[in-house]
């Protein structure tokens, strides 16, 4: 009877076995598959262009919900537009092996192209160091009509070397409930944060941009207008006055000297009711107020001059040889109706005009969506948060 | 070829890979972070970022609390774990048979998420806080964003683990030797002096090893948890690397905390073969 069990057993473990290595085999056999019928179709292409769609690679590297509104957008666009097919690479935000920056330079000092890379997401500092290295085509509204609608003044600054596309600011949070008399300067809202001993929170400037911005407005408090975009190391020697003001505000702020780690630490705190004010990313707060996550009498103000915000741009390098179908793509990312999603489900601010939206979301943004300061310090922002580190924490 | 040095062969062969992923992923990057560590700003080599570690106020102190953190934290964490083996080992009621069921849970929680929990136990207006107000007390010693709330968190994340080698090692002191010590008269801490503890002296040993290194590299919770300024290594690391980009000085302090490591390894390994020799002989 036992011997008849062993057996049993052993042969019923043996089909499991076989049942497991057919499936490992045939899930290969189909990868492999999928591998030819994909290489086939790009092989036709270029034999017969007028009827396959053009498929361009669009480098993308930011945070998970960056790549859910494409994951949004581009069904959206690829049904409109069957001529044209956009291949999203994303690499989320600190596991990029070569920055993508990188590789497009590389490719072209290899004399290789654009390094299949057609359309490529970031910041105000990749689009100024791009404009130096001249890796970016110069758009204007004849291939993208929409570019009309974005602010003319933004595309002269950048020497039109980029789509603004979206934008968000840090600004001040705060609980409604518990204050009606907002600070709409720096100053009054030292002194606001004097007069409300632990009720105000911004976060270790090293992780997270809100903080961040923080500490560097009030660097620049009294500095010359234009020192926001001076990455020249001598203007250190000024911050010293900001320094000792955050130092003497350290006993004022949360827990008399505490600053929570990452943006979302104060926005906790904000939403326990520990702090009624705080520096914050406006997309971050409108997602959390939206979501219940931060009470419903949450609301924001800009100070004047304003925190540090600005655009995420789109730039298609010079080199890119599906520039067409690429133009295509940026002048629907600019449509009213690609702009809504942007507003609905990533909560940034459109970058088109206001006045080309929705009433409805020209009033939500009232008083949020401007103001804001392009800071662009460069390397210097390295040394700040260590200045900070040294001189504010371990005070 | 002999029978002996066939075997001799053999036991190379057996080693190669175990020898080989050592010094690929230890042995290597661990004299390529020393090269990097001696490189000064200039590009050459000198004692720079030593001298920096050590005569920087900022750094010295994060030195300083980290092995304050570090020994306290092993401290609590042999004696709580000593205390609940023994008692599992020798009590037998329903109590312990929960315990011993339980006590496991911790090991199976991700780290960041226990880090949160207890965030929203101990922090301000956390629960813990909550229910001492049903009772009157209105504040409570601050948690969070301080020195005790990663201590918490490395008695939650080493205890288990703690507990487990130690209750192993319990299990292998026979009755036999327990009972006749107490026939000759011997009372319940002469046992434990001479008998229970030198038994399980190698394993505390192990155990105080283990807790050691996971506490001085741990990052999650005094991340979390822990003040802006004084910083545990682990954390002032990161933002030497990712923040400030400094990489020499980066790996300064990862081969100073590696230091540390191989000095409680010195002794670990100094006592086990100190013991193996006994035995050949």
């Amino acid at each position: 009877m036992i011997r008849k069990k062993s057996i049993l057993s052993s042969l019923s473990a043996l089909t499991i076995l076989s049942v497991i290595l057919s499936a490992c085999g045939g899930a290969a056999n189909n990868t492999a598959n999928t591998g030819n019928s994909g290489a086939t179709p790009a092989a036709n292409t270029e034999d017969t262009a007028a009827a396959e769609p053009v498929e361009f690679s669009f480098y993308l590297t930011g945070s998970q919900n960056v790549k859910s509104l494409y994951d949004t957008l581009i069904p959206m666009f690829e049904e409109k537009n069957p001529d044209a097919k956009v291949n999203l690479v994303y690499i989320p935000s600190g596991a990029g092996a070569q920055p993508t920056y990188d590789r497009i330079l590389a490719a072209k000092q290899a004399g290789k192209g654009s390094g299949d890379i057609d359309l490529y997401e970031a910041g105000l500092s990749d689009v100024t160091l791009g404009k130096k290295d001249d890796l970016w085509d110069t758009l204007n509204a004849d291939g993208i009509p929409n570019l009309n609608h974005v602010n003319q003044q933004v595309l002269t600054n950048i020497s039109n070397l980029a789509v603004p596309y979206r934008s968000s600011a840090v600004l001040l949070a705060y609980n409604s409930e518990k204050i009606t008399d907002v600070p709409t300067t720096l100053d009054e809202l030292y002194e606001w944060i004097r007069n409300h001993p632990g009720k105000f929170a911004y976060n270790d400037p090293s992780t997270g941009g809100s903080g961040n911005s923080f500490v560097m407005t009030t660097l620049y408090k009294d500095l010359p207008e234009d020192a926001i975009y001076n990455s020249d190391p001598s203007i250190l020697e000024q911050w010293g006055t900001g320094m000792d003001l955050l130092k003497d505000l350290g006993q004022f702020v949360y827990g008399g000297g505490i600053y929570p780690k990452k943006n979302q630490g104060t926005l906790d705190l904000l939403a326990t009711g520990e702090v009624d004010m705080i520096p914050a990313w406006s997309d971050m707060v409108m997602e959390q107020t939206a979501n219940g996550l931060l009470p419903a009498s949450t609301k924001m103000q800009q100070l004047t001059p304003g925190f540090n915000g600005g655009p995420t741009y789109l730039m298609v390098p010079k080199l890119s040889e599906k520039k067409e179908a690429v133009y295509k793509f940026l002048d629907f990312v600019l449509s009213p109706e690609a702009q809504e999603v942007i507003v609905n489900q990533l909560h940034g601010f459109p970058g088109i005009e206001i006045t080309n939206m929705p009433q409805e979301i020209q009033d939500s943004f009232e008083g949020a969506a401007e103001g804001f300061r392009s800071f662009n310090i460069g390397e210097l922002e390295k040394e700040m948060t260590k200045r900070w580190q040294s001189e504010v924490a371990a005070q | 070829m002999s029978k002996q040095s066939k075997m001799g062969v053999l036991g190379l062969l057996l080693v190669l890979p175990s020898f080989l992923v050592l010094f690929v992923i230890v042995i290597l990057p661990v004299a390529l972070s020393f090269k990097e560590s001696l490189t000064n700003d200039s590009g050459g080599y000198d004692l720079s970022n030593y001298i920096y570690l050590f005569t920087d106020k900022l750094m010295r102190s994060n030195i300083i609390f980290t092995l304050t953190v570090t020994i306290i934290s092993v401290g609590l964490v042999l004696a709580v774990s000593y205390a609940l083996a023994v008692y599992m080992r020798f009590n037998d009621s329903a109590i312990v048979r929960w315990i011993q069921k339980m006590y496991m849970i911790p090991i199976f929680i991700p780290g960041v998420i226990a880090t949160y929990g207890l965030i929203r136990m101990l922090g301000n207006r956390g629960w813990a806080a909550q229910f001492l107000y049903q009772f009157g007390v209105e504040s409570m010693p601050r948690f969070i964003f301080d020195m005790k709330g990663i201590i918490i968190a490395n008695l939650w994340f080493n205890i288990p683990f703690t507990t487990m080698l130690l209750a192993s090692a319990l299990t292998a002191v026979p009755n036999s030797i327990i009972e006749s010590a107490k026939d000759v008269g011997a009372g319940m801490w002469r046992i434990f002096f001479n008998l229970i503890l030198p038994l399980t002296y190698k394993t505390l040993l192990v155990a105080a090893t283990f807790a050691f290194m996971g506490i001085i590299g741990s990052f999650t919770a005094p991340f979390l948890l822990g003040p802006n300024a004084p910083q545990m290594l682990g954390v002032s690391m990161q933002q030497i690397f990712g923040v400030f980009q400094d990489r020499q000085l980066a790996s300064a302090l990862a081969f100073f905390t590696f230091f540390l490591c191989s000095i409680m390894g010195y002794f670990y390994i100094r006592e086990m073969t100190k013991e193996e020799r006994g035995k050949a002989t």
